[in-house]
């Protein structure tokens, strides 16, 4: 219950309007910030959900997968320009967002990730970092503004945030592939 | 496998009946020794600047105001803090990890003389009055090239030095599967990641920045962006510093006062948070910075202050040690037990004293991070008075209370009741030097006395002379330190050379009895080291794109002085 109530309350302190009107005022702490905090959000709220229907769990999302499958497509989704940028305007967008990201993204990552075993973790891992790259060589070298509410500047901004997510991840691979834990624990 | 296991449990309990590696000691004594060489210079010429300061010192022609200044950032923050942690740490993972690898000798030395080549290239400029462009040799302020080319030497050594460090490291884990990794070691991991990370930030505005620049080859410098990678390298080293101290308080300090350490895994969780957080707080060095957006620096107060908590964590563990400790002694009441300190004891009165100083000067560092405070106290001598707390009080006086273990045990020699009286009166001078000094900066600053300049009335502007009587305060502050840095200095090598033979212990405390078990995640650094590296991206990549696109028009090199 711990967990479920602080996920909450971070969700809460996301939604006070100052607050998510100071996050989304830049775009990538719109979309590097807010958006991965809501799915943290989600994340610690899961443990409640997990508990509370396990069998839901356990039937729909036996392997992990279709839990991994729903948190791609709404984390691709929140990437696409048009999609932050009508979260700005129209207020249901904004609703779903806050909705989508924590119940939709970071519950079922929470059920999936201990599911998958180390080569679907790595898999998931990759195919982020390969899609970061390509939406940082969408961002950065778009000269043309994407979105109505952030400058090019911002979106070049976004796009080099792009690329060094995946680095790091490419990182984090590199460890995971060279470095054998087995020889240490 | 097994034989490897035995091989260095021997290793390690031959460490810990005949003593020291006389092969390690000599790596640690070769730096302790160039820490304090470089303590005494630069406390000399820290003399030489309060005094003119003080306005009773005039300098000779041949020297200026801010070659002694830079000569004295450099000799105390890079030198003698550097050379210290390393010497410190490379005796703490022989001690504790059964000896250093031959390979790791090998590597320590090639960092060593690295770094020293690396020096004399930095101080011949110096020297010359070719490069006083102080320790943060800010662009478009230009040095002599050698100045730099100095710096990246220094730099390589750093790494070497890490490199051997994580391949000791990693060798004894392959050796002890499954095992925690031992906390001073653990110290030593996180230091090595903050040195590496640190480092390699200066280094990019070093080669790719500043080199060119000098050496003709381009035109312009961006100087926001010099600045901002300098900073990203001064806060952290700063903070290794800090760190450095730290794993005395929590390892070194409790056994000796006769108590046990408190809270394993505590311990461990202010080093993965200072490792993963601590590089992006270099922005709070530039608060007042064009260039960088409010509410990014509004952001970043909060990462900043994220630092803090650490340090939090760190008093409440302490003082929860001390309380302990001394009532298993006997002492009663709400603060009676205090009485029941060693206060006698160098080994804790001057690391005690180091952690009192912390309060004031943390309190200070939260002052400087907050924007409306900043404005008022920026580049002033306020800050100036945080940074001798910080690092002058906190820092140094840690380190000379570890040297009068320390240089005993790797000299195999004794720290005898007298020398142990020359360290309590060399503390409590340095205690009152400091103090002095520091409360005048600071009340200079907010007066307005500005940093970094050489003595001037101003014209005999009344106001201006008002800071005079507080500045004379800082001569007699800066006099009293000098005498504590003799004494100090003395002490050192009285103990390397000449103190009595003898067996003197690396103390380490243990864990408290019946303590929870740490949990092994705590040791997965690889996942810390990328979430540093994320922190990192997240934290930099707004302000510096925007940097290097929208950069005005480079600047030309100058030399002010």
């Amino acid at each position: 219950m711990g967990q479920f109530i602080a996920g909450l309350l971070l969700l809460l302190a996301l939604m006070i309007p100052p607050v998510a009107t100071l996050m989304e005022s830049v775009m990538i702490i719109h979309m590097h910030m807010q958006m991965p905090m809501l799915i943290i959000a989600g994340f610690f709220m899961g443990r409640f959900f997990l508990d509370r229907f396990p069998q839901f769990f356990k039937k729909y999302n036996q392997n992990g997968l279709p839990g991994i499958l729903l948190f791609t497509i709404i984390m691709v989704y929140w990437m696409l320009p048009r999609t932050m940028d009508e979260a700005l305007t129209v207020q249901t967008v904004e609703a779903f967002k806050f909705i989508s990201l924590p119940f939709l993204a970071g519950v079922p990552l929470r059920d999936s990730w201990k599911k998958l075993n180390k080569v679907g973790r790595n898999n998931l891992i990759t195919l982020f970092a390969v899609m970061f790259i390509g939406f940082g060589w969408l961002y950065i070298q778009s000269n043309a503004q994407l979105c109505n509410n952030y400058l090019v500047i911002d979106q070049i901004i976004l796009g080099w945030g792009f690329i060094t997510m995946a680095i790091c991840l490419v990182i984090y691979l590199a460890y995971s592939l060279l470095v054998d834990p087995s020889q240490y624990e | 496998m097994q034989t490897a296991l035995k091989t260095t449990s021997i290793k390690q309990k031959t460490n810990q009946a005949l003593g020291v590696n006389l092969e390690d000691a000599r790596i640690s004594k070769s730096y302790l020794a160039v820490a304090f060489i470089a303590v005494l210079l630069g406390g000399l010429l820290g003399l030489v600047q309060g005094l003119n300061r003080a306005g009773v010192l005039t300098l000779p022609a041949w020297a200026n105001y801010y070659q002694v200044l830079t000569a004295h950032g450099l000799l105390l923050v890079v030198v003698f803090s550097a050379f210290f942690t390393i010497g410190y740490f490379y005796a703490g993972l022989s001690h504790t990890l059964g000896g250093l690898l031959p390979k790791v000798r090998k590597i320590a030395w090639v960092g060593f003389w690295t770094k020293i080549v690396g020096f004399v290239l930095v101080v011949i400029p110096v020297l010359m009055n070719e490069a006083s462009v102080m320790y943060t040799f800010y662009p478009p302020m230009a040095a002599h090239p050698m100045f730099y080319f100095g710096l990246v030497l220094i730099v390589l050594g750093v790494w070497a030095l890490s490199v051997g460090a994580f391949m000791q490291v990693a060798h004894w884990r392959k050796n002890h599967k499954g095992q925690h990794l031992p906390i001073m070691a653990f110290f030593a991991t996180g230091v090595f990641i903050l040195l590496v990370g640190a480092t390699a930030f200066v280094a990019v505005e070093v080669l790719f920045l500043i080199i060119p620049w000098v050496l003709g080859w381009t035109d312009g410098i961006n100087v926001m962006l010099s600045r901002t990678l300098f900073w990203a390298f001064g806060h952290t080293a700063v903070n290794i510093w800090y760190l450095t101290a730290v794993s005395a308080w929590y390892v070194v300090i409790p056994k000796i006062i006769g108590g046990h350490r408190w809270s394993d895994l505590l311990t461990r969780m202010v080093v993965i948070p200072l490792v993963i957080m601590n590089i992006t707080g270099g922005f709070h060095h530039q608060i007042v910075d064009p260039a960088i957006s409010e509410g990014i620096k509004y952001m970043h107060v909060f990462m900043s202050l994220a630092i803090g908590f650490p340090s939090l964590m760190t008093a409440y563990a302490l003082f929860r040690v001390f309380e302990r400790t001394a009532r298993q002694k006997g002492g009663t009441g709400f603060i009676g037990w205090f009485k029941k300190m060693p206060w006698g004891d160098v080994r804790f009165l001057s690391p005690f004293i180091a952690m009192v100083a912390f309060i004031p000067a943390g309190a200070g560092g939260i002052v400087q991070s907050t924007n409306q405070l900043d404005q008022v106290v920026h580049n002033t001598m306020w800050i100036v008075g945080h940074f001798h707390l910080t690092l002058g009080m906190s820092v140094v006086m840690t380190f000379f209370g570890i040297s009068y273990w320390l240089i005993p045990y790797l000299s195999k020699r004794v720290l005898t009741p007298n020398m142990n009286k020359v360290g309590v009166v060399q503390t409590i001078i340095w205690t009152v030097g400091m103090v002095i000094m520091a409360i005048s900066m600071h009340i200079a600053g907010l007066f307005g006395s500005p940093r970094r300049t050489s003595f001037t009335t101003y014209g005999d502007f009344a106001e201006q002379l008002g800071w005079n009587p507080l500045m004379a305060a800082v001569g007699i502050g800066a006099t009293l330190l000098l005498i504590a840095v003799i004494l100090q200095v003395y002490a050192v090598f009285n103990m390397m050379f000449f103190a009595p033979k003898g067996e003197t212990e690396f103390p380490i405390a243990e864990e408290e009895p019946g303590a929870a078990k740490t949990p092994y995640w705590t040791e997965r650094w690889g996942v810390w080291v990328v979430l540093m590296l994320l922190v990192i991206s997240m934290a930099y990549v707004i302000p510096i794109v925007d940097m290097i696109v929208n950069a005005p028009p480079g600047s030309p090199p100058f030399k002010t002085w």
